[in-house]
């Protein structure tokens, strides 16, 4: 054993001291007649079966030492290590150390536990794949490479996190991708220093920098058909080992209301859905504030009928109308969120108590209108159409930001509000591509129509 | 670098906005004295300045005026120019905002105050012109996408009503032999003007291809003589005198019969305030551009020293909105009157300085090539 405080050279006494106090350290010794070989592993990261038909069996049947010496050396995926340092990161990542004839060498014996390839869970559609990714980056890349048979496609890997050690890939389409943008996340990656990092979408908050944006900025997604589609699009992917999402990069506005079934329908019903969604959306930040401004700042503006019975059903509503919104707006939110948290057995518990008495009974008390209630559930379903989990709760919060100036204001902040949302839109840049603007415009001044290659597919 | 479709749309945006800058209230005060041979004059008037500053501003690709004046004339004549122009710009924007305040404290709420609704417009808008110019031209083009539909929807419906009055529209017609009147020739022209942003945002464009000239004055023509004739067949050569904000009563006079929404003012009112709060961002981050190019202490790079300038410059436009908050209608309406002749000369001012730089640019070239 070295003194060196750095390096140390590649010993088993130097790692066994390392490794003190590690229970499920296997430390064993093979003899046989043709020689001796001295074999440590981690026994809860290994496949046994890989070490006994892989490691020993050859062991005792090989006829001396040298020609087992070689088999280990020339096995697929054995690594001989120098410095005790990588060698302890090898032990710790799923090697055996096998010592022979005074020489250390590392056989990959990893066992990985992870669920098989399963359906998609957060983003369904109606036809199509459904295969999600896995926890194993292994598994992943394999769904992806299958998808996009190109040499082009490139990987690169790293690892990330002082601790946990995460393996990472870096995915582009070589002849596609912005090298721009390439350079700017891996320069980011490279000097990221964390401890632990477990979550693809925790890698993309340490990914930008604003502290106070609002909306996402890449795209995170279980579907490997998304990621293949995004590659072929020039964006690059970021996949990590442990979890079941990857990274899409650089992501634009649109790119979150496009579902992988849009390809799918004919192109006309495919662009009504995409029409939809954007109604969706706009009816969810809007409704509530609109209906603000029209009851307590400008009923004039809507037709008389329809005024007179806003106001016929907040006849006995005894608060300002923005007080009702937001009290019904926040109970919904409860709904939503207590949904997601209760066990499965008592998840419809909270539908009925939730939807049918708060709704009816409020209403008959007299402490919401009835076209509230329908308002809410509008507003609720409506958010409910972005494919994209991170956008449908960007917009959730968003729409208080309406109402308040819909408080305030009336119809003038609920516009004032929308063009700020515009410009703020338009201010953002994800890896330095614009976030926001009319994209269509660039394909209809230059009748320059790619399938597949357009941003806002 | 952006695409050339932007300069459309800032010329768009200004051509669209006349109605708020009371256009329409000038060229009404002279439709017996020439207003319509004015407009006839303005047109082509416009376009060359559209084309003359374009071609000028193509010679300093990726430059703003500030840039240009400083590097080729003494410090001691570009500053005041420059200051002139930033409070040009400032006064451009400071109307749109007045005037919208009024008009929505007349059609729209009634109750709420002066006050907060300003205060409303300028929080916004100081928040907003902050922002990078190419993210404002973009954030332009997507509000032209919302507004301009419903501005055309206005239009159509303005013109296929039954009730509208061709006969004084002719009747105003054979008025158009008489000499032009000055005044009604600057507030024509400010339809063109948006061109004119281009001082600041010819740091965007390298090279402006400038097709179809010919559009901008069909298009600057038809904008005019929708301004000024739609009101009067609404409400006859006579009665359109009494209107201050025209546009708004003849939007108001506008029934839809078929929509939750049954009077076309408030349809109006929506187009027009998104695109009038727009121009203001976009007229205020030119002022405030050009206030920074010429502060003092405008080498100094630190970004703290940056916020503090854009703040204290801001701070100063909101006071100076506040202050002149205390103007009648009347004088808001003489105000815009001077605003849209002085603008007129600047705008003129502007093109022969820049023809001055370019002759001075070409022989410091010959010069030392």
């Amino acid at each position: 054993m070295s003194e060196q405080p750095q390096k140390h050279a590649a010993s088993l006494e130097w790692i066994t001291e390392k490794l003190d106090n590690i229970a499920d350290l296997e430390d064993k010794r093979l003899l046989a007649p043709a020689g001796d070989a001295r074999l440590v592993f981690i026994k809860s990261i290994t496949d046994s079966v890989k070490i006994s038909h892989g490691i020993i069996a050859p062991f005792y049947e090989m006829e001396d030492n040298e020609a087992y010496k070689d088999y280990i050396r020339t096995y697929p995926g054995s690594e001989e290590a120098t410095t005790g340092e990588r060698a302890l990161e090898l032990l710790l990542s799923g090697y055996a150390a096998v010592a022979i004839l005074d020489q250390l060498y590392f056989f990959d014996v990893l066992h990985a536990e992870n669920s098989a390839v399963s359906e998609t869970i957060t983003e369904s559609v109606t036809q199509g794949p459904s295969d999600g990714f896995t926890e194993n980056l292994a598994i992943n890349l394999n769904m992806v490479r299958r998808r996009y048979q190109s040499s082009q496609l490139k990987m690169e890997s790293m690892l990330i996190g002082n601790l946990s050690r995460t393996k990472m890939a870096i995915l582009y389409d070589e002849s596609r991708v912005n090298y721009d943008v390439l350079a700017e996340v891996k320069e980011k990656l490279q000097t990221l220093r964390v401890d632990i990092l477990q979550a693809t979408g925790e890698l993309e908050k340490y990914l930008s920098s604003d502290k106070l944006r609002i909306f996402p900025k890449t795209i995170v997604t279980e579907r490997p058909d998304r990621v293949v589609f995004n590659l072929s699009e020039g964006k690059v992917a970021l996949m990590m080992d442990t979890t079941g999402y990857a990274i899409v990069l650089p992501s634009i506005f649109n790119d979150f209301f496009t579902a992988m079934d849009d390809k799918i329908q004919f192109p006309f019903v495919g662009r009504f859905l995409k029409f939809l969604r954007v109604i969706g959306v706009a009816m969810t930040l809007w409704l509530p504030a609109l209906y603000v401004a029209f009851t307590s700042y400008n009923p004039e503006i809507i037709r008389v009928q329809i005024a007179l019975l806003v106001a016929g059903s907040r006849a006995t509503v005894p608060y300002p109308s923005f007080v009702e919104v937001l009290i019904m707006l926040i109970m919904m939110e409860f709904l939503t969120e207590a949904s997601i948290r209760l066990p499965r057995a008592i998840g419809p518990t909270a539908t009925t108590v939730g939807g049918l008495i708060l709704g009816q009974a409020a209403t008959q008390a007299g402490l919401v209108g009835n076209i509230m209630i329908i308002l809410v559930s509008a507003v609720a379903i409506s958010n409910f159409l972005i494919p994209l989990n991170m956008m449908s709760f960007s917009v959730r919060v968003l729409k208080y930001f309406f109402v308040i100036a819909a408080a305030f204001l009336g119809l003038v902040g609920v516009v004032s509000c929308l063009v700020g949302l515009m410009i703020y839109l338009c201010s953002q840049r994800s890896f330095g591509q614009p976030y926001f603007r009319l994209f269509f415009m660039d394909n209809i001044s230059f009748r320059k129509f790619k399938k597949g290659g357009g941003t806002d597919g | 670098m952006v695409k050339s479709r932007y300069f459309y749309c800032l010329f768009l945006m200004n051509s669209l906005i006349n109605i708020i800058n009371f256009v329409p209230r000038e060229l009404m005060d002279r439709r017996f004295d020439g207003a319509l041979m004015s407009i006839l004059i303005a047109v082509p008037i416009g376009t060359t300045f559209v084309y003359v500053f374009t071609k000028l501003m193509d010679k300093f690709p990726g430059k703003g005026i500030p840039e240009i004046f400083n590097s080729l004339m003494p410090r001691l004549v570009s500053t005041p120019m420059l200051l002139v122009y930033a409070v040009l710009w400032y006064v451009a924007g400071v109307i749109t905002l007045l005037s919208f305040v009024d008009i929505t404290l007349r059609f729209i709420s009634p109750d709420t105050g002066a006050y907060p609704v300003v205060i409303g417009f300028l929080i916004l808008v100081c928040l907003c012109c902050r922002v990078d110019g190419l993210s404002l031209l973009y954030g332009l083009e997507v509000i032209l996408g919302i507004t301009l539909p419903l501005i055309l929807y206005a239009s159509v419906k303005a013109l296929a009503n039954p009730n509208f009055s061709w006969d004084s529209v002719l009747q105003i017609v054979t008025f158009i032999w008489h000499k032009p009147d000055i005044k009604s020739m600057a507030a024509g022209t400010f339809l063109f003007s948006g061109y004119i942003n281009l001082a600041i945002f010819n740091r965007l464009f390298h090279k402006i291809k400038l097709r179809h000239v010919w559009l901008i004055a069909v298009e600057g023509l038809l904008v005019l003589l929708m301004t000024f004739l739609v009101p009067i067949g609404y409400f006859g050569t006579i009665g359109v005198e009494r209107h201050v904000y025209t546009w708004f009563s003849t939007a108001d006079s506008i029934r839809i019969e078929t929509f939750l929404i049954e009077r076309m003012l408030f349809i109006f009112y929506f187009a027009y305030m998104t695109l009038s709060v727009m121009s203001v961002i976009v007229h205020w981050h030119v002022g405030l551009e050009l206030f920074k190019s010429i502060m003092p202490f405008a080498d100094k790079n630190s970004s703290k020293a940056k916020l503090w300038k854009e703040w204290i410059i801001l701070g100063l436009f909101c006071v100076a909105t506040l202050l002149l908050m205390f103007m009648d209608q009347y004088e808001l309406n003489q105000l815009a009157e001077w605003f849209l002749q002085i603008r007129w000369l600047g705008e003129m001012s502007m093109i022969a300085t820049l023809f001055y730089c370019v002759i001075k640019m070409r022989k410091a070239r010959r010069r030392n090539p």
